[in-house]
């Protein structure tokens, strides 16, 4: 069976390369049958990458520990889901998802592409060959999944750190996004390289950025709630290297979105979007090399292994590549029309995307920051949280209040006498809400005061917005408020589907505010029947209780909480031993106030014969984040739903001028 | 681009310019903390990451004034200086383990910062809990 | 194992070449092989067809504008002019037949 799983890669890499050399032949030579047979070839390379995918599934579910792979990663008792998300939870597998992921959208891309501009799409073909070649032959020469060796009795399992429920959603996720970015990246080079003046790439691949960035946000969310619940510190993201890694893509994808807005509704800015495309597909290459190989010291880092350098080598062409491409078809990329007004929607996007590129390249920086250091004097020189919590204010903030003042302003140009009158709605209830909260003493945090004023100044002014638009809608076509907006959101679905995007934003802003800059931490020692308090909220320490289980003795702290007079219940943080990987795990206990948001955090940092060294946190409204997770997905959902008028509209646009030519 | 000077190509280089400047200011002024094994501690006074296997016999308790004691030394060398640390200890410690802790070497003895002990993960692709 | 590894594995390869030979097997002598590229007529068309439905959208977008309130009618009665004209120079560079514009720019405005 490896040897199956082998030949399949190696035929992949094969109709990989096949896809990029005659794919970009056919395109300079403008060969038609020769441009098919390397779309073809992709299509093959898909289904390639699927037999191996499930030659080392097939090898999981059986434990076949003549696998190398299986051996190191899974072990007999290990439960069936597990043995499942051990295929990404190695190098090798995670690679081979990476590949699976890539052909599988290289594969949509084309079929749904065939559709118009075979111009276009005859140069897409060896972009997405290229990067599949890259990905193959790593699997096939550097790092394979199907190294064989003499069946052990056993295999080594899978970390227990690993065995929960969020193993098997966060990487796949992440990887959806990352390798989603793919496909933009493609279609805009493409686009230079058929010297297309035209936005066919963008509306082609508008949708696919928007999947590849709602599940690369969705699966960073995951990997905080992650943390939060499983590793159990008391946080949800700690600055680490290879969280960032995700971060900075996300963030350049970001801005893409709105940049390309731009470009469509008045062809200006096409040299930034081609950059910013570019820049959101190396951070996702940047981010994947980040995490292999080892190279910034990082509590997720890899074995040191080969994979780096090819990684680097593949990173370092790329760039360099597309920038040339970018350079040599400048002149084509001018535009003609430029920006009015400083106080246009377009001027508060370009304000937002600046904003974004900024926190993105500051987070870089002090990602690189120690690989750079070492090279130049010898020893790393790692930055930590205080400097990205301090950038992420300072771009943050007034992203955060362009969220609200950019829905207020017109496109092209916006009398500051309308401006006014929009913006005094949203501005009271801010003025109102942050006074209101100063007066309850959030000055405690001044950040944080002015985050919550200008979450309140956006999420007034994105509700303003809805009220308008039903009004509007209702003085037009009669009905119901519900009938109204919804008919609302349904006819212009990107601008309210965005909209409900923001307040997920701004959601996540306000419970990430509550949770760090408002949030009590208390520590202390206690014997039984000794107690603490915490925000108002007392804690006494009833003795130990442990359980022991078929791989791990369970120890638990039984606490009571109460509050004023009330008993709000036991909770019973603690840790887990496990015998055979002779490691111990955090057990957390999460104590969730539904009516403030909030939550107690309890952590039995140390445990002693009698004694618990017991460390709380109170964190309001930290529950928003999560909460603001379903609200984000179903904004983008909006956002992402086709829509009939619109494919009609493209449709025609794009194919009416065959008659023209012809006539 | 039309070469009329756009106030906005004005105004986006000035943003350009003044979000560079504060970062430059910030940067130098904060700086990094550096990252160095047990070996390289030598005559450093200032505040380091240190980086390095636990050895010895962990004793003590990090809970209390007279904090957690072990021994930290080089990943590749056998140079090693003693630890206290006070504060949290991640799940992952454990002798043989790479970690990271900050604080500073006073009379021979590295000096840890309050809760700043990290684990690095065990030889594997695995992202790993942290401290 | 293994030979049902190898007869899978060459049942894959063979498929693979023989789809990715497919457009020469179906079409062994074609008339012509050229790739589909838009000529200079085709990339100016298809510029004004761009302009044309870039001018469009924005007349709608004032008219929502206007009608939910973020543009006053003082604002709306001096951008609606300008647009309305460019409007219609986009359909009447795309189809230089007067009728059917005017038709079009009162159907959207």
């Amino acid at each position: 069976m490896p040897e199956l799983g082998r030949a399949a890669l190696v035929l992949c890499l094969g109709l990989a390369l096949y896809a990029l050399t005659a794919g970009a032949y056919a395109a300079k030579t403008r060969r038609r049958r020769l441009a098919r047979s390397a779309q073809n070839a992709l299509l093959a390379a898909f289904g390639a990458a699927m037999v191996a995918a499930v030659v080392l599934l097939a090898a999981l579910l059986r434990h076949d520990f003549s696998f190398v792979y299986v051996a190191e990663h899974t072990s007999v008792e290990l439960p069936t889901p597990y043995k499942i998300s051990a295929f990404w939870g190695g190098q090798e597998g995670s690679l081979l998802l990476w590949l699976m992921i890539l052909t599988g959208f290289s594969a949509a891309a084309v079929a749904f592409g065939r559709r118009s501009g075979a111009d276009l799409l005859a140069w897409v073909v060896p972009v997405l060959g290229l990067v599949t070649t890259f990905f193959a032959f790593m699997l096939v020469a550097v790092s394979s999944p199907f190294d064989t060796q003499v069946a052990p009795a056993d295999g080594a399992g899978l970390n227990p750190s690993l065995q929960n429920p969020y193993m098997m959603i966060h990487p796949p996720f992440l990887y959806l996004g990352f390798v989603g970015l793919t496909i933009p990246f493609a279609f805009a080079m493409g686009a230079l390289l058929a010297r297309r003046t035209d936005e066919l790439w963008i509306v082609t691949t508008r949708r696919w950025t928007l999947f590849a960035w709602t599940a690369l946000g969705i699966g960073q969310l995951l990997g905080a709630h992650w943390a939060y619940v499983e590793v159990g510190w008391g946080g949800y993201y700690a600055w680490d290297p290879v969280e960032n890694a995700a971060l900075m893509p996300w963030l350049a994808a970001t801005a893409f979105l709105h940049s390309v807005m731009i470009q469509e509704k008045r062809g200006m800015l096409k040299v930034w979007n081609m950059l910013l495309v570019i820049l959101a597909f190396c951070l996702a290459l940047f981010g994947t090399f980040l995490t292999r190989s080892g190279i910034v010291s990082s509590i997720h880092s890899f074995t040191q292994s080969p994979l780096g350098p090819w990684f680097l080598g593949f990173i370092c062409l790329v760039t360099a590549g597309s920038l040339a491409l970018v350079f040599s078809r400048l002149t084509l990329l001018r535009a003609r029309t430029r920006m009015e007004s400083l106080v246009s929607r377009e001027a508060t996007f370009l304000y937002n995307n600046l904003l974004l590129v900024a926190l993105c390249l500051t987070i870089l920086w002090g990602v690189a920051f120690p690989i750079l250091s070492e090279a130049v004097r010898g020893e790393q020189i790692t930055v930590s949280a205080p400097y990205y919590n301090f950038f992420l204010r300072i771009f943050g903030l007034p992203l955060l209040l362009l969220m609200g003042i950019g829905p207020l302003v017109a496109w092209r140009r916006a009398s500051l006498r309308s401006l006014g009158r929009s913006f005094a709605w949203p501005a009271a209830i801010g003025l109102l809400i942050g006074g209101a909260l100063l007066a309850l003493g959030a000055g405690s945090s001044r950040a944080g005061l002015v985050a919550y004023t200008f979450s309140a100044f956006v999420l007034g002014s994105i509700g303003y917005e809805f009220v308008r638009g039903a009004r509007a809608r209702r003085a037009l076509a009669g009905g119901s408020w519900l009938n109204a907006l919804s008919e609302l959101i349904a006819r212009n679905r990107r601008r309210y589907g965005g909209y409900i995007v923001h307040a997920s934003i701004v959601l996540l802003a306000i419970g990430v505010v509550g949770s760090s800059a408002y949030q009590t931490v208390r520590e202390a020692r206690l014997e039984p029947g000794q107690s603490m308090t915490v925000a108002g909220n007392r804690l006494v320490f009833r003795g130990y209780e442990s359980r022991r289980r078929p791989n791990h003795l369970a120890i638990r702290a039984n606490v009571d909480v109460y509050r004023g007079g009330d008993y709000l219940g036991r909770y019973r943080p603690g840790k887990n031993k496990y015998f055979a990987e002779d490691q111990v795990s955090n057990e957390v206990s999460i104590r969730r106030d539904w009516l403030t948001g909030g939550d107690l955090f309890l952590i039995a940092d140390g445990i002693h014969d009698r004694s618990v060294d017991l460390k709380a946190l109170v964190k309001p409204l930290v529950n928003l984040i999560w909460i603001s997770g379903f609200i984000f997905l179903a904004g983008a959902l909006v956002t992402l739903w086709p829509s009939a008028a619109e494919q009609r509209r493209l449709a025609a646009r794009y194919r009416e001028l065959r008659p023209l030519v012809r006539a | 681009m039309a070469r009329s000077g756009s106030p906005v190509r004005l105004v986006v280089a000035l943003s350009v310019a003044a979000a560079l400047a504060v970062f430059l200011l910030y940067v130098s002024v904060a700086g990094g903390t550096p990252s160095i094994q047990p070996s390289q501690l030598k005559g450093r006074s200032g505040e380091v990451a240190l980086v390095g296997k636990v050895t010895g016999r962990p004793s003590g308790d990090p809970h209390t004034a007279q904090g957690y004691r072990f021994r930290l030394r080089d990943v590749e060398g056998s140079a090693s200086v003693p630890v206290v640390y006070r504060g949290s200890v991640p799940d992952l410690f454990k002798v043989g383990r790479e970690v990271r802790v900050e604080g500073r070497l006073q009379s021979g003895v590295f000096v840890a910062k309050r809760d700043t002990l990290r684990t690095k993960c065990p030889s594997k692709y695995t992202p790993a809990k942290r401290a | 194992m293994t030979t049902v590894a190898l007869v899978v594995g060459g049942l894959l390869a063979v498929a693979s070449v023989l789809y990715v030979a497919l457009p020469f097997l179906r079409e062994p002598a074609p008339r012509e092989d050229r790739l589909d590229e838009p000529g200079t007529l085709e990339r100016r068309a298809l510029e004004l067809a761009e302009e044309r439905d870039r001018a469009l959208g924005a007349l709608k977008e004032l008219e929502f504008d206007h009608r939910t309130g973020k543009i006053s009618d003082d604002d709306y009665r001096e951008l609606v002019g300008p647009l309305r004209r460019r409007v219609a120079e986009a359909l009447h560079a795309l189809e230089p037949r007067a009728e059917s514009n005017e038709e079009r720019v009162r159907a959207s405005g």
